[in-house]
């Protein structure tokens, strides 16, 4: 129950509701029932007040005195309903003149309070059925002298009616939250309608329907964030899914190239008799397919990895132009083969993993060295800013559409249609140094004017 | 003293043994863990090529079990794995292998690495390395061909000399890169190419017999024969 409670809306929203209501309804009770106890003590204090009046008024007539002796149940009986009055008359040497009081309650004298009480004199008292009682004292005037008259009077039908009232009021309490309840399960199913619609709709997203959006339009205001935000994510998942799936596409059109090569050429090559040096051509030419293959299983290996963030970084301070220089060195004599120069050039530190570092600079470089003309220059920069260290390879080429140039650090994206699958490029060496950049949480971008085309990896300093 | 192969996959065993027997080892085949270890502990074995994908007893209790046995403790483990995570390499290397290699390797890697581990080279630490009419002064950094004197640059002697260092052992394109450039990434293999034929044309194409020679699909040598007959 208390697992429901916690993970039902409507449970919980309708309980707090029921608790609400019953809260209320006995808050109103109680002060209710409080009110009215306390009108019914006030006029039985009035009533007690004016009896005594009346006896003190009664005293004060012409053979007063002698009905004191004879008869002083008519003291008593001089107010209709009052029979269970009960009243004393004390002298003023403190003897007891006369005493109606059958039953022998034993009620407290309060001081008495002269000749005209008021309701401050009351004391109160319990009687001997534990009922609750009220008593007040005053002063009176005798042809003998001064005394005391005492009334007091127990009330134990009025404890009864408030008993019965107190029922009720817990009664009408109780039904009025049973109600609450009741109609709350009403309201709360109608209301949350919304919610399951959307449930609903949202149950139906399936990966070859991330198109669909649900409708914010109809739904009510307090579930239009919750909508919008699952419109997000749907925007999001779709994208990263076309993405995938336009990638697991490429990639199997990708790895047939070689693997068309590989089945026909060695079948081709078995159909008939060959000589040593065909079948040695043969499989050297496998080799390189396969060993392409590897490249690219290797280099997707990366990016899955990256992407996970499962790639940890061994971070170090590097002088920025000594990393340029290395790669340099490394790219120089196929630089030189293709009659282009390498410069380095200027300064910093840049805070990296040095095998990351050399592996995005070697993918650009490799792409420089491919890509510039002949007999150009392939210029290394760095330069030290104030929150990054950017590091730059650029180049002479052939231009670059500016449509292609936001496209070139996507996987297998090839600007040229021409594939330059004969330099055993992967088509993925510039994703990888864009997967670098974000695991380094640093940016790599690529501007163009004309045929100079620039790759710049910015690199936090921290 | 033979190296002992526990490799489950059939092709993969057979090219194994193979490749290795022809590189001048003796080789035992263990198609899975346990029989591994029991030629392990029966033959003198002087190191351990161990695939950790194995049926049953995988590779990580059979390199335990190597480690447990006194006789089999000291011998040197290399693993191979297809999966390079970095917890795997970890694991292997803690539980206490020498090496490891990603599948798919290059053979000639495997060769060298096992060499490596074997410390039997023929690597020559030598001062001064002759191969055929070649003199390479290492600590003066002078290369000559007869009595020509050969200007190298320092990236240019670096590659000659880990060639001549391992004459006759076919270097892959990767252990090269790594070597020289610190390279450690399959990266453009046509950068170590144009190396290579640039160190040539300045060691070979004047002189006869040519010295470094390329083996397709699998790298370069430097030896005194020509290429072909080796």
């Amino acid at each position: 129950m208390k697992g429901r409670l916690r993970h039902s809306l409507a449970l919980r929203i309708g309980a707090m509701f029921v608790l609400v209501v019953a809260l209320a309804a006995a808050g109103l009770g109680t002060y209710l029932y409080r009110a009215f106890v306390a009108e019914i003590e006030r006029r039985d204090d009035i009533q007690l007040l004016g009896k005594l009046r009346q006896v003190q008024i009664l005293l004060g007539r012409p053979g007063a005195a002698e009905l004191l002796h004879t008869r002083p149940e008519f003291f008593r009986d001089t107010m209709s309903g009052q029979e269970n009055s009960l009243v004393r008359f004390i002298g003023a040497d403190g003897a007891v003149l006369a005493d109606i009081n059958a039953t022998g309650e034993p009620y407290p004298v309060p001081p008495a309070a002269g000749p005209a009480p008021q309701r401050e004199a009351i004391a109160s008292w319990t009687s001997r059925h534990g009922d609750p009682g009220r008593v007040v004292a005053g002063s009176a005037r005798l042809d003998s002298g001064p005394l005391t008259v005492v009334v007091a009077r127990a009330y134990g039908e009025r404890s009864a009616m408030f008993a019965r009232y107190r029922v009720r009021i817990a009664v009408a309490a109780t039904v009025s939250a049973l109600a609450a309840a009741l109609l709350a399960a009403l309201v709360l199913r109608r209301g949350l309608r919304p919610l399951h619609v959307v449930a609903e709709h949202a149950a139906l997203v399936r990966p070859g329907t991330l198109a669909q959006r649900l409708e914010v339009a109809a739904a009510p205001s307090e579930l239009r964030p919750l909508i919008d935000a699952f419109n997000a994510m749907l925007a999001r998942l779709q994208e990263g899914y076309a993405r995938l799936s336009g990638f697991s596409a490429d990639l199997a059109h990708e790895f047939r190239t070689p693997v068309t090569n590989l089945i026909g050429q060695s079948q081709v090559m078995l159909a008939q008799p060959r000589t040593v040096a065909d079948y040695e051509q043969l499989i050297a030419s496998n080799i390189e397919e396969m060993e392409r293959l590897a490249r690219m299983i290797d280099s997707m290996l990366f990016l899955a990895r990256a992407g996970q963030d499962e790639v940890v970084l061994a971070r170090e301070p590097r002088d920025a132009l000594d990393e340029l220089r290395k790669i340099a060195d490394f790219f120089e004599s196929m630089a030189e083969e293709r009659g282009l120069r390498l410069t380095c050039a200027g300064e910093g530190t840049v805070l990296a993993d040095p095998a990351l570092l050399r592996r995005a600079l070697a993918n650009l470089l490799s792409n420089a060295v491919r890509h510039a003309a002949a007999g150009s220059t392939i210029a290394l920069h760095a330069r030290q800013g104030a929150g990054t260290t950017e590091l730059s390879v650029s180049n002479e080429g052939a231009p670059v559409a500016p449509a292609h140039l936001g496209h070139l650090f996507e996987r297998f994206y090839r600007a040229d249609s021409a594939r330059s699958d004969a330099q055993g490029s992967t088509g993925l060496g510039l994703s990888i140094v864009r997967a670098i950049m974000d695991l380094h949480g640093g940016t790599a971008a690529v501007h163009a004017d004309g045929g100079h085309i620039r790759f710049t990896l910015a690199f936090p300093a921290r | 003293m033979p190296i002992l192969v526990i490799e489950d996959e059939p092709k993969t065993g057979d090219y194994l043994q193979r490749g290795l027997t022809e590189s001048g080892f003796a080789v035992r085949l263990a198609r899975n863990g346990r029989d591994g270890l029991a030629l392990a502990a029966e033959d003198e074995i002087e190191l351990v090529v161990l695939d950790v994908m194995l049926p049953r007893m995988d590779g990580w209790q059979v390199l335990e079990a190597l480690r447990a046995n006194p006789a089999t403790a000291q011998i040197p483990v290399l693993f191979l794995t297809a999966r390079d995570e970095v917890q795997d390499r970890v694991r292997g290397l803690e539980l206490g292998a020498d090496d490891y290699l990603v599948k798919p390797f290059a053979f000639a890697e495997l060769v060298a690495r096992i060499r490596t581990l074997l410390r039997r080279g023929p690597v020559r630490e030598d001062a001064l390395i002759r191969i055929a009419d070649m003199e390479i002064d290492v600590f003066r950094r002078r290369v000559r061909r007869g009595a020509v004197t050969i200007a190298l640059t320092a990236q240019e002697f670096a590659l000659l000399h880990l060639l001549a260092q391992r004459e006759g052992q076919v270097l892959s394109r990767s252990l090269i890169a790594s070597h020289v450039w610190d390279m450690n990434f399959d990266s453009d293999t046509n950068v170590i190419d144009a190396a290579v034929r640039r160190l040539r044309r300045k060691i070979d194409d004047p002189f006869e017999p040519k010295l470094i020679h390329t083996r397709r699909g699998m790298g370069y040598v430097c030896e005194a024969q020509p290429a072909g007959i080796a």
